[in-house]
């Protein structure tokens, strides 16, 4: 394989890690702000839930920024294409997600229960809305999107936005929350004690139960769909536009690679496993081990959704063969080797640096931390 | 009067200082300048930060009357 | 491709907004977050609490203004994807690379680190502590710096050249993305400008406090540091701005024509407007205030330099439009039939002028029958409006001497420690707070209002760049902006001025009155130890 092809793969994994490490450390923070306002009932409660990530949301929300930095930089037809089709879903997306480092830095700042109710409910529709789009956004690539490009590569998007709203992204939108709604209990578990931590157990419990059946459903479902299969184009490694290949639909094609290579049917059942030991974990009590096992459900189903869709990334539905691939779509060779040399160097110094942001961090936020009041506390 | 002198003194080595850095950083390396420039402008700050106590140890040992000519 | 022209002016309004809004905060943060690192450097090596408390205390009012930079700044991140799809397509290549290492590099840094750096101060030692105050302001600089290689390469694109099999512009080389002179000198330009707005803000607060008798032993060290940081920075944001016009010179003549109100060349040594009142229509000065000699002075650091006047760039882009049209139409082809010979080679010898050839057909959609009245019509908007970018500039430049000037009173008087007896001075400096404010937007619309008609300059014009929504799309999502906007900011002003009149609540002085605070702002009496970020409990 030519190694402009072999940068291509890497920056597709790259990218699937990059929306994993999202999705676990950015859900997790979400998590916890969609289900605020059920595990703490009293205002004590709801700051020692918001203290627990209180230190780590800052660093985790740049999981987000990275992963739409990445896409821009290694996938730019993508992110120019799929961030203005979905214009207004985006900026509901951006609306609600600038609201939280508000809600954080400005929440506990006025002791005025009205002004902390407000962003009470800022911190679930800042949580539950940014995570639903973030799974719909994957369930609508299932279906393919209204786009086509022009000559020059101008794109248009000819669909509206209830369009985005059908029934198979709706249940991906669904999944999404309930996985990260499970992770914020487990959040919650990992730092709190008394009657916050058995709330967010058995809401743990209850969102892991629910992503298990969507799950599953949004599975079977697919075998339903119009899958994309590319039958001709100039293929890997070679400079090109989405000009210049062809697709064909087939019911059920999104599982043609797991036929093709059936080791790839670990990546749902490490799913399934994730979910069910999380599930488990937390009715035994035993977060921390849960949490670990909900990252290892959310690594299950975005590596499924990914398997399915290679090597598509955004697939067409008003002319199937502008699809984009990661082959049509990809930074020049210069510029992902330049990028994976970056990442080579820096994601495991992020990793090491994040660790022992944690670890210094660790333990049980307790109320008298919380109400002695010199622990800067949110 | 004098502080209007030192005024016109200070402005005139900030000027110059400009001048300089302005012919000299014409084909200068100003990544390596922000380094050493941020290091230096922040360790100046804390100098004086730290000059502070000093001086206001030393006003301490004055007696006050002195204290209060300035 | 023709976007709607109603719908490119409103996503130019929508980005030129929230990133003028974003650029209210981001510089504070450069700065303080300097400022912090010099307090608590103080505090480690002479071990003085109060050092500490002015650390915490500023750190306070630094994560305020913080969260706000964060939030404005991921909509600039979304929106070269949602408003402007075809430059990104069209430059992502290029383009999008530093903002993926700034994410690498610094923003995980910085976000990481200032969690620790609020809340770590009872877990950390004191060293570690230090370093990781170090590393935020290293964090977040160098945010800036990978923000503003990517901006300089919109004005200044070196490193890329145009593919006709990707039909895009893509990377030639890196170190000269890097290495751009353009992205050098401005980068510590914007940087410095961060410290000079943290100085003065700094400095206000702190003789706002002194004029109210409060908190005055951590106001006078606070004000001295400020004063200190402050006076330097201003010298080398001043320095920098003129290499930056030195840069601009040679490879932004359009900008420089428009910043200076340059419509006619002239012979050696070259005036300079002190003031002038351009007419864009009429292509002059209505009138002018000039001063001999110092024009060439400026911007070629010599007498015998010239720079080419408005006049002169319009007839040099007729020329390159003209040479331009062939790139376009072998395009046409290319896109197409990318590997057709003729013409490849009949783009390789105009490609240097595509862009040219881009401006026109605005005008002339059929580039064939392009007529001389529609070539002379896309010369002309090779000149970015000329008022506008003329007064900002100077806006800027009469700001930053006026902050000079102002720093070395200041230092005068702190280094002799007398400066919280100069009430005229104290009341000055809480007066001069908006100042790097007003300068720092000032600076962004030279900086890009003089980029246009381009988005990457000479190469992308702004009109082919943005987003094919309906005007009904952006009709929304700027109210949407306006509104959520509007809220943010009050809230952040009303907590910034609540946060500064509480003041910091504990520290070793004795610091006259307590609090002045209307009885409504304070709604429970302090606790022991309540600084840091919170307030009450």
């Amino acid at each position: 394989m030519e190694l402009y092809a072999i940068l291509q793969v890497t920056w597709w994994l790259l990218l699937g890690v990059l929306l994993m490490g999202l999705a676990v450390m950015v859900g997790m923070d979400m998590g916890v702000g969609a289900i605020l306002r059920y595990v703490g009932r009293s205002d004590l409660e709801r700051r020692i839930a918001l203290n627990i990530i209180g230190p780590h949301w800052d660093g985790n929300q740049v999981w987000f920024i990275l992963g739409g930095g990445a896409i821009f930089a290694a996938f730019p037809l993508i992110y120019a294409t799929a961030f203005s089709g979905f214009y207004v879903v985006m900026l509901l997306l951006l609306w609600t997600m600038i609201m939280r480092p508000l809600g954080f830095e400005y929440r506990s700042q006025l002791a005025s229960p009205a002004w902390r109710n407000v962003w009470d409910w800022v911190f679930l529709v800042s949580g539950a809305v940014p995570m639903i789009v973030f799974g719909a956004a994957f369930g609508n690539l299932f279906h393919g999107v209204p786009f086509h490009f022009s000559w020059d590569m101008t794109s248009y998007y000819t669909g509206s936005f209830l369009g985005l709203l059908n029934p198979f992204a709706i249940a991906a939108g669904v999944l999404s929350l309930a996985l990260s709604a499970m992770m914020g209990s487990l959040t919650v578990m990992n730092g709190a004690e008394a009657a916050l931590f058995q709330r967010a157990r058995r809401l743990a419990q209850l969102a892991a139960a629910v992503a298990i059946a969507l799950f599953a459903i949004c599975g079977l479902w697919v075998h339903a769909l119009d899958g994309y299969r590319l039958t001709g184009g100039p293929g890997p490694g070679v400079p090109q536009t989405p000009l210049q290949q062809s697709v064909a639909l087939a019911p059920g094609a999104w599982l043609s690679n797991f036929a093709a290579h059936p080791l790839l049917w670990l990546l749902p059942l490490a799913g399934f496993a994730g979910m069910a030991g999380a599930l488990l974990a937390a009715r035994a009590a035993r977060s921390h081990l849960g949490w670990w096992l909900g990252a290892l459900a959310w690594i299950g189903v975005i590596g499924t959704a990914g398997a399915a869709l290679f090597p598509f990334m955004l697939p067409s539905s008003t002319d199937p063969s502008m699809s984009l691939t990661l082959w049509n779509s990809s930074s020049s060779r210069a510029t992902l080797l330049w990028m994976v040399g970056f990442a080579a160097f820096f994601v495991p110094l992020i990793l090491w640096y994040t660790s022992w942001a944690f670890w210094v961090m660790r333990g049980k936020v307790t109320p008298e931390q919380i109400t002695r009041g010199d622990e800067h506390a949110y | 009067m004098r502080t209007f002198l030192y005024f016109l003194l200070y402005m005139v080595i900030a000027v110059a200082v400009i001048f300089l850095a302005a012919v000299l950083g014409a084909h200068g390396a100003w990544y390596f300048a922000w380094l050493v420039g941020t290091a230096m402008i922040v360790l100046i700050s804390a100098a004086g930060g730290a000059l502070l106590d000093t001086q206001e140890e030393h006003a301490a040992q004055q007696a006050p009357a002195e204290r209060d000519r300035s | 491709m023709m976007v709607n022209g109603t719908v490119v002016a409103l996503s130019r309004i929508q980005f030129a907004a929230t990133a003028l809004y974003h650029f209210l905060f981001v510089p504070l943060t450069l700065g303080l977050s300097f400022l912090l690192a010099a307090m608590e450097t103080v505090y480690v090596t002479t071990g003085k609490p109060i050092y500490k408390d002015m650390a915490r205390f500023w750190g306070k009012l630094l994560m305020i203004n913080f969260a706000l930079g964060v939030a404005t700044g991921l909509t600039m991140e979304f929106q070269f994807g949602t408003n402007w799809s075809f430059y990104s397509g069209f430059v992502g290549d290029i383009f999008g690379a530093p903002l993926a290492i700034e994410g690498l590099m610094a923003f995980f840094m910085e976000s990481t680190f200032i969690g620790l750096m609020v809340f770590g101060w009872e877990r950390l030692s004191k060293g570690q502590h230090l370093a990781v105050t170090w590393l935020v302001a290293f964090g977040s600089n160098l945010s800036a710096l990978w923000i503003l290689v990517a901006n300089s390469f919109m004005q200044n694109p070196r490193g890329a050249a145009f593919d006709p099999l990707t039909m895009r512009m893509q990377l030639t080389s890196f170190p000269q993305l890097i290495f751009n002179p353009d992205a050098q000198s401005k980068f510590v330009h914007t940087s410095v400008a961060g410290y000079v707005t943290a100085a003065i803000f700094v400095a206000g607060v702190s003789a706002y406090y002194m004029l109210h008798k409060r908190h005055v032993e951590l106001a006078k060290r606070s004000f001295r540091m400020a004063a200190l940081f402050g006076v330097l920075a201003t010298i080398a944001v001043i320095t920098l701005g003129d290499a930056l016009g030195f840069v601009d010179a040679r490879v932004q003549p359009t900008k420089l024509a428009a910043m200076e109100g340059l419509w006619k060349s002239e012979a050696a040594p070259m005036p300079f407007n002190l003031i002038a009142f351009p007419s864009q229509a009429q292509r002059r000065n209505v009138a002018d205030v000039r001063v001999p000699y110092l024009l060439s002075l400026l911007v070629t650091h010599s007498l015998t330099g010239t720079v080419p006047g408005a006049d002169a760039l319009e007839r040099q882009a007729v020329r390159r439009i003209k040479d331009g049209i062939p790139a376009v139409q072998a395009l046409h082809v290319l896109a197409r039939n990318p590997t057709d010979a003729a013409a490849l080679a009949e783009f390789d010898a105009h490609r240097k002028d595509l862009g040219y050839g881009f401006l026109l057909e605005r005008y002339a959609p059929d580039l064939n029958d392009a007529t001389a009245a529609q070539l002379e019509r896309a010369a002309r908007d090779i000149i970015p409006p000329v008022a506008a970018v003329f007064w900002s500039f100077r806006v800027m430049v009469a700001l930053g001497l006026l902050m000079l000037a102002y720093f070395v009173i200041t230092v005068l008087y702190t280094l002799r420690n007398r400066i919280q007896r100069k009430t005229w001075l104290l009341k000055t400096a809480v007066w001069m707070i908006p100042v790097p404010f007003i300068a720092n937007e000032a600076g962004w619309l030279v900086a890009e209002l003089g980029r246009q008609p381009w988005t990457v300059f000479d190469v992308l014009p702004t009109w082919m760049s943005a987003s094919t929504h309906s005007v009904a799309y952006m009709a929304f999502s700027l109210i949407g902006f306006v509104v959520l906007y509007s809220v943010f900011i009050a809230v952040e002003m009303y907590l910034m001025v609540r946060a500064i009149r509480l003041g910091p609540a504990e520290h070793g002085d004795a610091g006259g009155p307590g609090p002045q605070v209307r009885p409504s702002l304070s709604p429970r009496p302090l606790p022991a130890a309540p600084y840091g970020r919170r307030l009450e409990g």
